[in-house]
């Protein structure tokens, strides 16, 4: 068996242009998401929380609606939680405009004259200067605009200091899913379903080796493959752009591997029934597509499930990339350790089960 | 001692057809036996059952002493298979495969000493599809020798090769059964049969035709050569009555038009009648082949058709 194993692994070194293509596709992504900053070109969230309920909050918020930078939103509960928000980088910014603001009374009495606030993550830098330029603006403008009212003249700037996630890091983990399926499912059932085709399996048969024995090393082999891709997708995306995991370095690093290798096996399983099911290798290719483009799409590979129509979120929650994707983000995008995962790895575990015995049921021969 | 190979009875059936349907035979240790057949004759599916890669529909095969149901794996250690047209791995040389289907045994010949027994000690290091037919051919025999097996089972070894490299694979098959190996083969070549095998079965349509020698086999015939006249018209029924008893009509017509095929029982004394019949039925002779009888004419005796077409 472990020469088996071995055997595979040479194997495939040998198939260059296999293993080339194997790589490149994944990695191009990665280049490709990696070059594009979809954090800098999108207009950051502006959340008004307005604690005067004045006229002339009303008319900041409606010259900021008109600033193409921004896009204004809230109220969205109280200044607490709107903080947290900023913090977890849920919110862009969050501008608090205080009571009394329309009060000339304040005017003398300092202990409640109290400033306008401009709180924002420190995620994206280029854009927050532009942002607190432009909200200066427009305050002091509509202030000094304002007859009777007392000219504060200044707004506060803050500052919060954000775990700096970024969309590339949750797009990394989802390249390093599509690859491990893609390359799972695909590579197994086109190689079984060659070898069917050319009595390879019949030869095999005639010998005494226990069949199951021959199915543990091309997984092994396999396995071995899948760490080795997700290891290199995952050094080009933090060593060459600036990709970054959160948590303690070894342990979710570990965590993630362990999670490509759960999710390896599910889709490894899928390979053998797809080349059950299919009586060429260009007939498992194509089958193998057909299975696993719509998973990516479904699972959250690039975008968020939330905007799928209504029925469909159930179904990306059944496909079993989604439960890899989403443990793989809690480890490395939320810094969880991996035992928070559990649900994640058993509905993972139960499809290993589930897959594993339907490969075994409906394998074929020839 | 236990037979090599015993098959008792043996049916399959795919559907409504019986692809084997009730054969029954033996094969003795240290004997070279061949299964002879057209295409389509279950010569393939014989040899899968005897090699447990199907289950029989009925019957028995034992292997050795050994029930194939019942001890698959023993027997599996003991026999060396050639699968018709299987293929290795592409992305491993020579000796590599064999280190690996090594490994599947519990002991194993060393891959260099079986590349040097078929010749191939040069291309070690190639891959199976850079090797020429006779080379290729002559590697899927060492990679049935793996395992040292005690029975050896050939599916049509020599089909799709060229004269020369045909006798090539016969030498080694007789070097191979000197070693003291029992061989199985399978063949739709007369020529093949009659050279290498030591005892033939003549299997048709599913059905075992006949089971004995070669040299048997022919001279159950009765027959020492076989006369193939084309003549410009046919014979009428009365000229062919008119035949010495001593010449036997097989065919009316074989194939092509005005061409009859005849045996002669005794010798070469009953041509002269016969030539002398022809001129005077005036049918015109234009063409005459003479030939020892050969396995082709017991095929064909025993089945009614030409093996080879």
């Amino acid at each position: 068996m472990v020469a088996l194993t071995l055997a595979n692994l040479r194997m495939m070194s040998r198939n260059r242009q296999a293993a080339f293509w194997a790589l490149f596709f994944p990695l191009m992504l990665v280049v490709v998401f990696g070059l594009i900053d979809i954090n800098a070109v999108g207009p950051g969230g502006l959340w008004v929380l307005d604690q005067s309920g004045s006229p002339i909050s009303q008319q900041i918020r409606e010259d900021l609606e008109a600033i193409s930078l921004l896009t204004v939103e809230g109220p969205g509960g109280s200044e607490t939680q709107l903080r947290e928000a900023v913090a977890r980088g849920d919110v862009d910014y969050l501008l608090i405009i205080p009571q009394g603001i329309d009060d000339p009374s304040i005017l003398n009495d300092p202990a409640r004259r109290l400033p306008v606030r401009l709180l924002y993550g420190s995620a994206n830098q280029g854009r927050n200067q532009l942002v607190d330029g432009t909200v200066r603006n427009v305050v002091a403008r509509i202030l000094a605009e304002t007859p009777g009212v007392p000219y504060l003249g200044l707004v506060e700037s803050e500052e919060v200091p954000v775990v700096q996630v970024t969309y590339f890091d949750g797009v990394l983990m989802g390249l390093i899913g599509l690859g491990i399926m893609t390359n799972s499912i695909i590579s197994i059932a086109v190689r079984i379903s060659t070898y069917r085709n050319s009595s390879i399996l019949k030869r095999l048969l005639v010998t005494p080796l226990p069949i199951w024995k021959y199915f543990v090393g091309e997984v092994l082999a396999h396995l071995v493959l899948a760490l080795i891709q997700a290891a290199l997708i995952l050094a080009v995306g933090v060593f060459i752009f600036g990709a970054r995991i959160q948590g303690n370095a070894p342990g979710n690093v570990l965590g993630i591997f362990a999670i490509v290798a759960l999710g390896s096996l599910v889709f490894l399983n899928i390979g053998f029934i797809v080349s059950a099911w299919s009586r060429t290798p260009a007939a498992a290719s194509g089958m193998g597509n057909a299975i696993t483009l719509p998973m990516m799409f479904f699972a959250g590979t690039f975008f968020s499930t939330a905007a799928l129509p209504s029925v469909l979120p159930f179904v990306a929650e059944a496909l079993p990339l989604t439960p890899m994707l989403v443990a793989m983000r809690e480890v490395a995008n939320a810094g969880q350790p991996l035992w928070t995962t559990w649900p994640q790895l058993a509905i993972l575990g139960g499809w290993v089960l589930a897959t594993g015995v339907a490969a075994t049921r409906v394998f074929k021969f020839d | 001692m236990e037979d090599a190979v015993l098959v008792e009875s043996l049916v399959k059936r795919f559907g409504s057809v019986n692809a084997v349907d009730g054969i029954s035979f033996n094969v003795q240790r240290g004997e070279i036996f061949g299964i002879l057949g057209p295409n389509g004759a279950g010569k393939t599916t014989t040899l899968e059952i005897i090699e447990g890669l199907q289950p029989p529909t009925q019957g028995s095969v034992s292997v050795l002493g050994m029930d194939i149901g019942r001890q698959g794996p023993q027997v599996k250690a003991k026999i060396g298979v050639q699968l018709q047209s299987a293929a290795y791995f592409d992305y491993l040389n020579l000796h590599e495969i064999l280190a690996l289907l090594g490994t599947f045994y519990p002991q194993s010949v060393r891959p260099s000493e079986l590349l040097e027994q078929v010749d191939l000690v040069d291309q070690a290091k190639m891959r199976l599809k850079q090797l020429s037919g006779g080379q290729k051919q002559r590697f899927t025999l060492a990679a049935s020798l793996v395992n040292s097996p005690e029975v050896v089972i050939f599916d049509e070894p020599t089909t799709g090769l060229d004269p020369l490299a045909r006798r090539n694979i016969w030498a080694l098959i007789r070097e191979i059964h000197e070693g003291g190996v029992t061989i199985v083969l399978t063949t739709h070549y007369m020529e093949e049969a009659q050279n290498l095998c030591q005892r033939l079965a003549i299997m048709d349509q599913g059905r075992l035709v006949a089971v004995d020698t070669p040299s048997n086999l022919i001279s159950r015939l009765g027959a020492a050569y076989s006369v193939k006249v084309v003549l410009a018209n046919p014979l009428t029924e009365a000229q062919i009555a008119e035949f010495d008893e001593e010449v036997e009509l097989v065919q009316g017509q074989v194939q092509e038009k005005n061409t009859y095929l005849l045996r002669l029982k005794n010798h070469s004394k009953s041509l002269g009648p016969v030539l002398e019949q022809i001129g005077r039925s005036g049918a015109g002779l234009e063409h005459m082949e003479i030939t020892p009888v050969t396995l082709e004419d017991v095929f064909l005796e025993l089945t009614g058709n030409e093996l080879e077409d």
